[in-house]
């Protein structure tokens, strides 16, 4: 599955930091844990998973930005 | 837990982002739920802004870059923005473009009624841009929009109107077209404008207000909203708060200014929660029937359950909330 930044009330064409991660490639996730924390003008974020399973790969690293829809992490969900 | 959630929850606040106020305080981070899509999939949008963009609805939601859309996306509602993307006023607090607008679009109410029936709004709110080009501000769109949302969506209609450059009879026509709420903000206080609202006044966004209550009637509930951190003092909000009991406002929001970038006035300050709260306390002692006070608390948030209050409150105090007359 992808996990992908949702709205934070940036506009098309104006871009959100990553600006910590607070899960690797390989960790465990549960639901609701937040995995990345993200900033724009206006606030920080703490975007959390809607699943549980384990970060597959990370793909917008620190510091690094990222528009709405875009693929933040890989995951794969826990069987059941 | 994994270490580096430790080092954000161990209050060294290490990690947070710089402003330049320092790190952002704790309690203006927001928790949001990252969108899950199967690779590959197109899906970058929530299920409301695709809607929205389907029937060419805006919204302020993404005009101001509100740090509460995923919030209130997720709970299917959304502030509508009618008359435009472009503000012809340059209000150093906003984030909303300024320049030249478009001419209205005569199908537009019809549209965000059309918005406000599919995602099942029983309360929607409408704002729009500053138009002093428009010979009645856009009153009459507002209107329009007004009875097109009651009337094909049979929800509620909260309007959030600019100042009309102080015309009473631009406010009366909007008053008329049935709005159950009639929100004007009056942003900060009376020695900040110059310097947060050039072009406005705080006498005559005071005077929009009390003409709505008196338009009105006992029908219409007036609101208006201030923003905090912009270096107000305690006194000076507490002295708004009682101008605008006694125009006849009786919904009161407060929340916290946020900078939308380097060429807005920066946030001078980061309100604590627990001053939130004592501003609310005084507010609702004070009289007013509906308080919304918090970091991230903006003019249209919930608004649907501040008319609930605004409603039980009719209930406690026997009389109905916009009466006009201010409590003694």
């Amino acid at each position: 599955m992808e996990f992908r930044l949702p709205e934070l009330g940036e506009d098309a064409g104006s871009l959100a930091k990553v600006t910590f991660w607070y899960v690797s490639a390989g960790d465990a996730i549960e639901k609701d844990q937040p995995i990345v924390e993200m900033m724009t003008d206006k606030a920080t974020f703490d975007v959390e998973s809607p699943v549980r399973g384990r970060i597959a790969e990370i793909l917008v690293k620190e510091d690094e930005t990222a528009a709405v829809g875009d693929v933040l992490c890989a995951i794969e969900p826990a069987e059941s | 837990m994994p270490d580096a959630l430790m080092r954000v929850a161990d209050g060294s606040g290490a990690r947070r982002p710089l402003s330049r106020l320092g790190p952002r305080p704790a309690w203006l981070t927001r928790r949001v739920r990252a969108v899950c899509a199967p690779e590959g999939s197109d899906r970058r949008s929530s299920p409301v802004q695709e809607l929205l963009d389907g029937l060419r609805v805006n919204t302020v939601c993404r005009s101001a870059k509100c740090p509460n859309i995923a919030e209130c996306h997720g709970r299917r509602t959304a502030t509508f923005m009618v008359l435009g993307d472009r503000c012809t006023r340059d209000c150093r607090f906003c984030a909303v473009a300024h320049g030249r607008p478009a001419p209205p679009e005569a199908d537009e109410p019809s549209r965000v009624a059309e918005a406000a029936r599919r995602l099942g709004l029983e309360h929607a709110v409408v704002t729009s841009v500053t138009r002093d080009d428009l010979p009645d501000g856009g009153a009459e769109h507002f209107a329009a929009t007004v009875r097109a949302i009651r009337g094909h969506a049979c929800a509620r209609a909260e309007v959030l109107v600019p100042d009309f450059q102080g015309r009473a009879w631009c406010v009366r026509t909007v008053v008329e077209s049935g709005c159950e709420v009639f929100a004007h903000n009056v942003e900060t206080v009376p020695r900040l404008y110059e310097t947060v609202r050039p072009g406005a006044g705080y006498e005559r966004s005071l005077a929009v207000l009390a003409q709505a209550a008196h338009a009105g009637g006992g029908r219409l509930v007036v609101k208006s909203g201030l923003m905090v951190g912009l270096g107000e003092e305690a006194r000076e909000v507490e002295a708004v708060m009682r101008d605008l009991l006694s125009a006849g406002c009786r919904m009161l929001t407060l929340g916290q200014y946020l900078s939308p970038g380097a060429a807005h006035v920066p946030v001078s300050e980061y309100v604590t929660p627990e001053r939130f709260a004592e501003y609310a306390a005084f507010a609702r002692r004070m009289g007013f029937a509906a308080v919304a006070a918090g970091p991230f608390v903006r003019s249209s948030y919930r608004a649907s359950e501040m008319w609930d209050l605004a409603r039980a409150w009719r209930g406690r105090n026997g009389r109905d909330v916009a009466n006009g007359v201010p409590p003694a």
